[in-house]
């Protein structure tokens, strides 16, 4: 009877790595191709800048991958590496003139704003989930700086921690939190119009 | 579901809205029993501005994690090991 061959961990295929293993390397990017492309996509919002966040991201793997530190986890180093790329190709946007906008979110204790807080449609997510609204979901999270974005990205859609972010980013966790907080609310501020009930 | 009883009546009209609102979407699904999250979630439970807003901040998170992203083009990842001259193709040994 054939016997399976457990996969590789993490940390076995990257010692490979260093030791010339061209193999374990292309083992390494089938494994995390999917993740790489799909945080590189959300946060650039854009096929062709994904595309080369993908390619400088991996070709930085295989140049760099002597410098990785075997105790990290290498998700993390990967993240940060993407991070850097996305954030790198774009234009380095100043907070203080879009903080303004974030401000519109309402004020629960001002009555006069009661009527933005209105519940939000119940229906299920394929009845609501159409062009207009993903229209509206594209423009407002492109209207997040940077900062906000790849914090809101790697916490909500991505899952990662509070911790793991900081680490990702180089910042505080306090920080992490007071910037997720912020763009929650600003991307919600710019769906109310279409998903009050 | 079992009701979360706050500390005391007073803490439950001490705790503004605005104080709520600062820690309402730190963790919006936070399981944790402390005083402050007891009183937060007290709070939450008899405020509608409140509630609205907390499910609506579910909702868009919940919306953008739904948002389908594209898969890989099949290209890509030929085009790289072609920059970096690796054989992608080759039957790899090391899975």
């Amino acid at each position: 009877m054939k016997q399976q061959t457990e996969p590789l961990t993490d940390a076995a295929l990257i010692s490979r790595v260093k030791q010339g293993d061209e193999r374990a390397f292309t083992a390494l990017v089938k494994r995390y191709e999917q993740t790489v492309w799909g945080f590189a996509f959300k946060l650039c919002r854009d096929k062709e800048k994904a595309e080369e966040s993908f390619q400088d991201t991996f070709i930085n793997v295989y140049r760099k991958i002597g410098q990785f530190d075997a105790r990290a986890k290498f998700s993390t180093w990967l993240y940060t590496i993407v991070a850097n790329n996305c954030l790198m190709h774009r234009r380095k946007r100043k907070l203080d003139g879009l903080m303004e906008s974030y401000d519109e979110a309402p004020d629960p204790e001002n009555e006069s704003v009661q009527k933005q807080l209105a519940a939000w449609d119940d229906s299920p997510i394929h009845t609501v989930m159409n062009k207009e609204l993903r229209a509206r979901m594209d423009e407002a999270i492109q209207e997040l700086p940077d900062e906000y974005r790849v914090v809101f990205v790697l916490r909500d859609l991505e899952d990662r921690t509070a911790e793991e972010t900081a680490k990702i980013l180089k910042l505080s966790v306090p920080a992490v939190k007071s910037r997720l907080r912020r763009s929650r609310i600003f991307l919600r501020h710019k769906l109310h119009d279409l998903m009050a009930a | 579901m079992k009701r979360t009883q706050p500390h005391t009546k007073i803490h439950v009209h001490t705790l503004s809205c605005g104080k709520v609102y600062e820690h309402l979407c730190e963790n919006m699904d936070a399981k944790l029993d402390s005083a402050s999250c007891r009183r937060i979630k007290a709070h939450i439970k008899g405020c509608t501005n409140c509630s609205a807003l907390l499910d609506s901040l579910k909702k868009t998170v919940f919306l953008y994690k739904k948002y389908p992203a594209p898969k890989l083009p099949s290209r890509s990842r030929h085009k790289l090991f072609a920059v970096i001259k690796l054989d992608g193709q080759k039957k790899s040994s090391a899975r």
